[in-house]
């Protein structure tokens, strides 16, 4: 093994398998002091698994680790600090209640004497970390004032405070604006100029060509290519992910004139007031807008989950009413919620049960679960949209997000759903399996059924969309039809006049 | 969750725990078996299966109402007022069927009243059944004015004392009712519905689960088999006390809890909470052959939660 004194990290050779199945097969990956790294691959590849070694949540099998040219040993999570190797999780582990500054200092606080917590001096230190990063995040506040762009950073913060020379970002902008990822950039940037490097985890290919300078592609826990960014062209960069090209597809429409669901008044709060949409067979609607204009909660309202202040929600003529999902689902809605792990999956629970929950009455003879033909059914849908491990006896939470969504959709399938309300259908899903639920979501208009879009990707909007809507502020501001839908079009409704 | 058992079905590794209680059963089976010679006799093991009956009765509906992500705190108090009840009716003259009847209604409206104030009124099963716990409890005391009712029909206490092939009826009424919530549990949309409203109730009902009816339900079927328990108690003793059934929400979480329900809920197996409860039963039958001080058994049940909960995490859950 020949050590490598001018990479700040370099992984070699390293393994990992769970029980007889393996995940990481020799993994190797390089990463310069101040240089930002792109981690790619579709869900699945081994991205998470790599990162959770790195971290020390998981132990790997084999293989080498090096920081500044000396090998570590890596095996609890306290190792990878030590290494100065920190992770911003996608899902921010903080303690809401407590205040920024006793985060960055969690586990690790000032003392006065043996016992006392020297609160001053770590407000004074986590100022000064702070100060280059964003100087108006308020060191005093309990971090659940703070939005999600300032918590992050708030954890960046945290990581410089261990002495970090790695930080990985696992997906750090799934819930940021343009405008927090601007600020995300410079934060980097400021890292970078103080010879941090950063392992960049994205499923956002614009935002891995504006920081990254190399990035490393695995596939099915293999190593594949390491490139230079932007010298590699993004088609290459995604055949090396998904090991095929992915043929480029144009918008289909299927939409008729019958009137499937109208939606009158419907209002909640200030989230939501005087929504009016009509619905057709065979048509996708688009919902764009910013986050926080509505969208999410509109569709729960359709959806039957979130009780409305007033209006009404009629499907195929017949009116439905109160915040009842089941009576929705059995007028043929179906929601596939923005929030998989909240509103979507019972993690234990087998593929099977998580698709057969809302149709138990389908698989259900004299009281009992038909758990044959429950089986057989899911294994054909799962077939259908490419589930993968395919193996529906296996708890749905041990699949990636991709899989946990396709599972989500079969449950609409298997239930007859003719009426699909999708928030954000591909928040963090990779590349390959985007494409399979946007030809999903085409199929479905195909065969007639009516289909909501909610998404804050513009491109993906346009790309699915028959008609779109824009929210603006709780109201729908804008309905563009086919041949106005543009990201000018969209931008200009969805931006708060005055 | 070890990494290795994740990547296993979820299927075989419910079996895959309840072969692991199953395993230390038999671990204290093999114990005992030289300790005192009269432990492994038939006799004795039906002994041992008679003396787990009542907790298992209780125990079944603890396990399901824990899988729904609850606890019923209020079993033992629900088991006197409808003992005390029921016996009263017999006493009175009512015939033995329509009492029996009656006093199992009494613990199905027990646990209406907690279903409902958990599920519609959202309060925290923990404090609604501890708020039970004294009610019930209350209200056996104040009918009866704290003394037991004695003089229960011979045609009752037949049911309780008799036997069928060689087996206690306790033990077969006991194993017919294990039998039905398994079907439950594995087999009926409720089971799944149970499961999945404990493991993720905001799914659950985005899922069009009918989570109310769901949690009412699992309340419901423990007052249900707390009655029934109780029924099975004052057979054999031919008395009801207002203040039996004293503690046995702990012997039912225990057992469910070896058996590998999971309080936070979601998981969790008719088979292994009756195996916990055989555990339980051998353990202090065993211990008494040996003449243990009642103290020490006490020390033992205690030991053998924590250890089994221990074993627990070290080889499933993190």
């Amino acid at each position: 093994m020949t050590s490598d004194p001018l990479a700040r990290l370099h992984l070699t050779g390293v393994t990992k398998s769970y029980g007889p199945i393996q995940v990481l097969h020799g993994v190797s990956l390089r990463i310069a002091p101040g240089e930002v790294h792109g981690l790619l691959g579709e869900n699945g590849a081994g991205k998470s698994t790599l990162l959770n070694v790195l971290c020390g949540v998981v132990t790997h099998d084999g293989g080498v680790i090096e920081v500044d040219g000396a090998p570590v040993q890596i095996t609890r999570p306290k190792d990878a600090a030590a290494a100065g190797i920190a992770m911003i999780h996608q899902e921010l582990q903080q303690v809401p209640e407590l205040t920024v500054a006793q985060n960055i200092f969690l586990g690790a606080s000032l003392r006065r004497g043996a016992l006392f917590v020297d609160h001053r001096e770590q407000e004074r230190a986590a100022r000064r970390i702070l100060a280059a990063l964003d100087p108006d995040i308020d060191v005093t506040a309990p971090i659940r004032d703070l939005r999600v762009a300032q918590r992050q950073i708030v954890e960046i913060a945290k990581a410089l405070r261990s002495k970090a020379r790695v930080i990985a970002m696992d997906e750090p902008t799934s819930s940021l604006t343009p405008k927090e990822f601007e600020r995300l950039v410079e934060v980097i940037r400021v890292l970078t100029a103080q010879g941090v490097s950063v392992i960049y985890v994205s499923h956002k290919m614009d935002e891995v060509y504006r920081l990254c300078q190399n990035a490393t592609i695995l596939r099915d826990g293999r190593f594949v290519t390491r490139v230079a960014i932007p010298e590699t062209p993004l088609p290459r960069v995604i055949e090396h992910m998904v090991g095929r090209e992915l043929a480029h597809a144009h918008h289909r429409s299927f939409a008729t004139d019958r009137v499937m669901m109208e939606v009158r008044d419907l209002t909640r709060g200030r989230a939501v007031q005087g929504a009016d949409l009509t619905l057709h067979k065979g048509e996708v609607l688009g919902i764009a807008g910013l986050v926080g204009s509505g969208r999410t909660e509109l569709l729960r309202l359709i959806a039957g989950v979130d009780a409305p202040d007033r209006g009404s929600v009629t499907i195929e003529g017949t009116a439905v009413s109160g915040a009842n999902p089941r009576a929705r689902i059995r007028a043929g809605l179906g929601l596939v919620p923005e929030e998989r792990k909240r509103d979507g999956i019972i993690r234990h629970r087998p593929v099977t049960a998580n698709i057969g929950l809302p149709a138990m009455d389908k698989f259900t003879r004299a009281g009992l679960i038909r758990k044959g033909l429950l089986h057989k059914r899911s294994q054909a849908l799962m077939r259908e949209v490419n589930l993968r491990p395919f193996d529906v006896t296996r708890p749905i939470g041990s699949f990636s997000g991709g899989n946990q969504q396709k599972a989500i959709i079969g449950r609409w399938l298997a239930a007859g759903t003719r009426i699909y309300l999708f928030d954000e259908p591909t928040r963090g899903i990779d590349v390959g399996a985007k494409a399979e639920i946007y030809d999903l979501i085409e199929k479905l208009a195909s065969e007639g059924c009516g289909i909501l879009v909610v998404s804050s990707e513009l491109p993906e909007v346009i790309r699915l969309s028959d008609r779109v809507l824009v929210m603006c502020e709780g109201r729908i501001s804008g309905s563009l039809s086919a041949d106005q839908i543009s990201e000018a079009n969209i931008a200009r409704h969805a931006i708060p006049a005055g | 969750m070890s990494k290795a058992l994740t990547s296993l079905p979820l299927i075989s590794r419910i079996r895959f725990r309840d072969a692991g209680t199953l395993v230390g059963l038999i671990l204290i089976a093999i114990v005992f078996s030289f300790l005192s010679p009269s432990f492994l006799t038939l006799p004795n093991l039906v002994n041992i299966l008679q003396q787990s009956s009542i907790n298992a009765c209780i125990a079944l509906g603890m396990t399901l109402v824990i899988i729904s992500g609850g606890i019923d705190l209020s079993v033992g108090p629900v088991a006197a007022l409808s003992a005390t009840l029921g016996a009263a009716m017999m006493v009175a003259g009512v015939p033995v069927p329509l009492a029996v009847l009656g006093a199992i209604a009494t613990g199905v409206a027990c646990g209406f009243f907690n279903g409902a104030l958990i599920a519609w009124g959202g309060l925290q099963p923990f404090i609604v059944t501890l708020g039970g716990l004294s009610l019930y409890r209350a209200l056996a005391l104040i009918y009866t004015g704290g003394t037991p009712i004695f003089g229960l029909p011979g045609e009752f206490r037949a049911i309780a004392n008799g036997t069928l092939l060689g087996l206690p009826g306790p033990v077969i009424a006991v194993g017919v009712l294990a039998f039905v919530a398994w079907v439950i549990l594995t087999k009926t949309p409720l089971g799944e519905y149970l499961m999945a409203v404990g493991g993720n109730p905001e799914a659950a009902r985005v899922a069009g689960v009918p989570v109310t009816l769901t949690k009412l339900s699992a309340y419901m079927i423990s007052g249900g088999l707390a009655s029934i328990a109780s029924l099975i108690l004052i057979g054999r003793l031919g008395a009801a006390e207002p203040t039996l059934g004293n503690l046995w929400e702990l012997d039912a979480i225990a057992a469910s809890a070896i058996g590998g329900a999971s309080l936070m809920g979601g998981r969790g197996s008719i088979v292994g909470t009756l195996i916990g409860c055989v555990i339980l039963g051998a353990l202090r039958n065993g211990l008494t052959l040996l003449n243990v001080q009642a103290f020490y058994q006490l020390l033992a049940t205690g030991i053998i939660i924590i250890v089994a909960m221990l074993i627990d995490r070290a080889t499933s859950g993190k």
